[in-house]
């Protein structure tokens, strides 16, 4: 402290006592505070809880049967958290000894969470574990468990075109069907040109209500297509590079896909040739496939049988595991309620650390941290075992 | 199954990290519980398509070079977690978008002489006052060290004698010592450029705190971990386990237990743990207001809590774009864009919503060019609210302010920075309180725990580090702690606060 001397008031002695007075101001100004009970839950808080909550608790208050391998089930509660058309609900399950998840897009307009309502679809799917159970034994006034509404496969003006070409397959009209919903409410502002396929015209989900939509709003606009019947009605064949250009005019345009896996391979091809920009691609979640034989950089052997331990909360347990399975699938197996959401890699609500073993992890799958791949942590929803592992989990 | 440990550190931010680290290394035993499912808190991350974004950090603190550490990399250091550090190029670039004198764009580097050099060009004669200001800084600097060194017991004869500077300007505000040093208005308003990272008015700042601040940037530069600060989180979960310390996420603490006055075991969503003693990286309001019975909170307690205030609730608007920083034509990491240079205006603006909210922007690209594929690169825009006001929108209304608020926010960056971004964004994603209060639970979802504003500042909480210490067995580390928010700060926090729970325990066990 040699270079100058330095005072803020004439005297630098009364700076001095401005400092000392530090302590007895701030001691004076907490002991002003109320003495009233402390809360850390605030507007913002209450907000966030209603917005976002961990779990809600919906009954079954209506049940539409589409046809035998698809129902609709109207769930309602009494708040309900909003959500974005497009997203999600997962499901929580415990179907015998298994405690499971499944990942549900919501059907509904945005607009019927003010009445506490949601709609989710359920097709059966072809090794449908779980579709095949709520199927037969979701019945109306049941309780079911769900998480808040989830996924960020919805529209986005600051990123998205203008023009969205929604292609469906199957039961992966759902999230259009909210997004349709939420234009013709007035809740979202873009044109929806969806190319819907199914096999044959008796396949297609919600017919009329799309048709419903069509007539009443000029944005919303429903190109069927056919892959096993030709109509004069409807497009025949595959969704093509040559039916995007077809009904999606001039570019910009936004492509959002969902449907399944089938359907990506072939249509993520022909959007190729469009040479679009990625962002102009947006898909709904992939999902695990039931095995990773032949996947590209798979070199397990998927008929070997190995063993999983999973430490927990201090706890420890054993439990065998297939090689063609995914971590996540043999914790649900075996009991174990292990959290998950989007079973896709994607959301990373899954995530574990990997004490010891190896796994393997589809590349198109991999939604993990950079950190995470080198500090050993796993998305046990898309990580097959290669050895017998043990893992870390934090249940919810 | 019974869990017995000597310490529970509640939330794995920042501060929780380091506690249960200094703990764990400390041969405490140690359980570090945290709501959600990662560590980190703020120091996290986030994969949107092709992009990992990070959350929160700009500019970490008191890194330093491999050779010339400063204090916060020692402390990562001591931990044994490897972090891949990148440096800052220049300290910031500020924009102010008034008219005449409020009409400012400026770079300013870091290093103590190039800042000085830059600021004369800036502002022709600045420099005696600019030289004063780092001498200033500089005798501030050891005043801290010394009394650091004094473990508590502050000789203050020495006090008088060698750090008599320290002791004449540390009662006052920025701007009434800055003005004292006859500094160019443009060259003050110039340097307290970075209020924003404190949330607070340069009327109301600590000089000392906002000098010690400036200073240890210029000194030792700004850095960033490579892979986003989830890379020194979870770094940091490594070593914790490694060091003998237990982790438990998607773990709720739900009360405290405590018996005749003495904490006796916390219990939480999985079950009760028992210990003596919780370090709190989560906030006073939460433990004493929901995790312990009113009538066990002494009067004293309630009242210091509640004459708080909270920091900054941050708004984080984050973009992947397609094209990379370059043909963006952005240049520079870090960009403050203000409506003025005079701060208190500025907060003040902060209270509510308005067409042109402040912003510290960065191109995370420019100082780490690998982190995005190529042809990308990732930008996030933070503004900061010093009031509840996300509180009052409707749910209805939610999507819409937060997308206008973007909006807004690209708008202003896009006109004063000469660029284009809308056409390019491929990935966005906007954070506002609503989304800090879902991940972290802090009231209000504050970014910046309690506001350190004139009288609740860094130096008089130090002093008052044993005044505050009032229900035995609990401490703060975190943005909470008497080294405030920050980055840099909150590891500090963590690692100050282990020690002294360390010396508590020590002390019970002599008696």
């Amino acid at each position: 402290m040699k270079q100058f001397n330095f005072h803020v008031k004439p005297i630098g002695l009364l700076d001095m006592l401005h400092f000392k007075k530090l302590v007895p101001n701030r001691a004076e100004k907490l002991a002003e505070g109320a003495n009233e009970q402390v809360t850390s839950v605030y507007k913002v808080n209450r907000m966030s809880e209603f917005m976002h909550p961990a779990t809600q608790m919906l009954t079954i208050d209506e049940i539409i049967a589409h046809d035998d391998d698809t129902k609709t089930f109207i769930l309602t509660g009494q708040y309900i958290a909003p959500f974005r058309a497009g997203q999600y609900l997962s499901v929580y399950l415990t179907i015998g000894e298994s405690v499971i998840t499944r990942p549900y897009s919501i059907s509904s307009s945005p607009q019927w969470t003010k009445e506490g309502k949601y709609a989710v679809t359920v097709k059966r799917a072809s090794d449908g574990f779980a579709s095949d159970w709520i199927l037969s034994n979701w019945k109306v006034g049941i309780q079911v468990t769900t998480s808040g509404p989830e996924g960020n496969f919805y529209y986005e003006p600051l990123r998205d075109a203008g023009h969205v070409i929604g292609v469906a397959g199957g039961s992966g009209i759902t999230p259009f069907l909210s997004m349709a919903y939420a234009i013709r409410d007035g809740l979202e502002d873009f044109n929806l040109t969806l190319l819907y396929g199914s096999c044959a015209e008796s396949d297609i989900l919600y017919k009329l209500e799309l048709a419903e939509i069509e007539k009443n709003c000029d944005k919303v606009k429903i190109i069927h297509v056919l892959s096993e019947e030709k109509t004069s009605c409807y497009e025949y064949g595959f969704i093509t590079s040559e039916l995007i250009k077809k009904y999606g005019g001039d570019h910009p345009y936004s492509i959002f896909l969902c449907g399944p896996p089938a359907m990506y391979n072939f249509v993520d091809k022909e959007i190729e040739k469009l040479k679009l920009e990625s962002k102009y691609v947006r898909h709904e979640l992939f999902t695990s496939p039931a095995s990773p034989a032949g996947l590209d950089g798979y070199e397990g052997d998927v008929q070997k049988q190995y063993v999983l331990t999973v430490k927990r909360f201090g706890e420890q347990l054993s439990v065998p595991m297939k090689a063609s399975e995914t971590v996540l699938v043999a914790l649900e197996r075996a009991g174990i309620a292990a959290p998950s959401r989007c079973r896709g890699g994607e959301c990373g609500w899954c995530r574990a650390r990997l004490d010891k073993g190896e796994t393997f992890t589809p590349s198109h799958l991999d939604g993990r941290r950079m950190a995470d791949k080198t500090t050993g942590h796993i998305h046990p929803c898309c990580a097959y075992p290669l050895s017998d592992l043990t893992i870390d989990i934090c249940p919810e | 199954m019974e869990h017995n440990y000597d310490v529970v550190v509640i939330g794995a931010g920042n501060g929780g990290l380091s506690a249960a680290a200094s703990s764990a290394k400390m041969g405490l035993k140690t359980l570090l519980i945290e709501q959600h499912n990662l560590p980190g808190g703020f120091a996290t991350s986030f994969v949107r398509g092709r992009f990992e974004f990070e959350p929160s950090l700009h500019e970490f603190c008191n890194i330093g070079t491999a050779d010339d550490q400063g204090p916060a990399r020692q402390l990562i250091d001591s931990y044994g977690v490897a972090v891949e550090w990148v440096p800052i190029e220049d300290a910031y670039r500020v924009i102010t978008t008034g008219e005449g004198a409020d009409n400012l764009d400026i770079i300013m580097p870091f290093g103590e002489d190039a800042y000085v050099d830059r600021m004369e060009e800036y502002v022709p004669s600045s420099r005696p006052s600019m030289e004063k200001f780092m001498a200033l800084c500089k005798d501030i600097m050891d005043a801290l060290a010394f009394i650091r060194k004094s473990s508590g017991k502050v000789d203050t004869k020495v006090m008088m004698k060698e750090h008599s500077n320290f002791l004449k300007c540390g009662g006052y505000s920025v701007n009434r010592v800055l003005k004292s040093l006859h500094m160019p208005e443009k060259a003050q308003r110039i340097l307290c450029a970075y209020w924003c990272y404190l949330g607070v008015d340069c009327d109301k700042t600590n000089f000392a705190l906002y000098a010690t601040m400036l200073y240890k940037y210029l000194q030792t530069g700004a850095w960033i971990p490579k892979q986003r600060s989830h890379e020194l989180s979870a770094g940091m979960d490594k070593r914790i386990r490694e060091m003998g310390g237990d982790i438990w996420y998607n773990t709720r603490a739900k009360r405290i237990l405590m018996k005749d006055g003495k904490i006796t075991g916390v219990d939480t969503s999985h079950g009760t743990i028992n210990c003596s003693h919780i370090i709190a990286g989560c906030s006073p309001n939460a433990i004493f207001g929901e995790m312990m019975d009113e009538k066990d909170v002494p009067e004293k307690q309630k009242r210091m809590v509640n004459a708080r205030n909270f920091g900054g609730r941050g708004f984080v608007l984050y973009l992947g774009l397609n094209r990379s920083a370059e043909e963006l034509g952005l240049k520079d990491y870090s960009y403050f864009i203000y409506g003025s240079m005079n701060t208190a205006k500025e907060v003040a603006r902060a209270k509510d919503f308005n067409d042109h909210p402040m912003q510290a922007t960065v191109c995370l690209n420019v100082a780490n060019p690998d982190c995005s594929p190529k042809g990308t690169c990732i930008m996030s825009f933070t503004t900061l609210y010093t009031q509840d006001v996300w509180g009052d929108i409707s749910t209805d209304e939610y999507v819409t302010k937060k997308r206008e608020v973007a909006e807004n926010m690209i708008r202003d960056f896009e006109e004063h920075v000469g660029v284009t971004l809308t056409q390019y964004i491929e990935e966005i994603e906007i954070a506002t309180p609503v989304t800090m209060a879902r991940y972290t639970l802090n009231p209000q979802g504050t970014m910046y725990s309690y506001e350190s504003s004139d009288w609740d500042t860094l130096l008089a909480r130090l002093m008052m580090l044993k005044d505050d210490q009032i229900v035995p067995g609990i401490r703060f580390a975190g943005g909470y702690g008497p080294r405030i928010y920050g980055y840099s700060s909150t590891y500090m926090n963590g690692d100050l606060t282990a020690r002294l729970t360390a010396t508590d325990i020590r002390e019970e066990k002599a008696l």
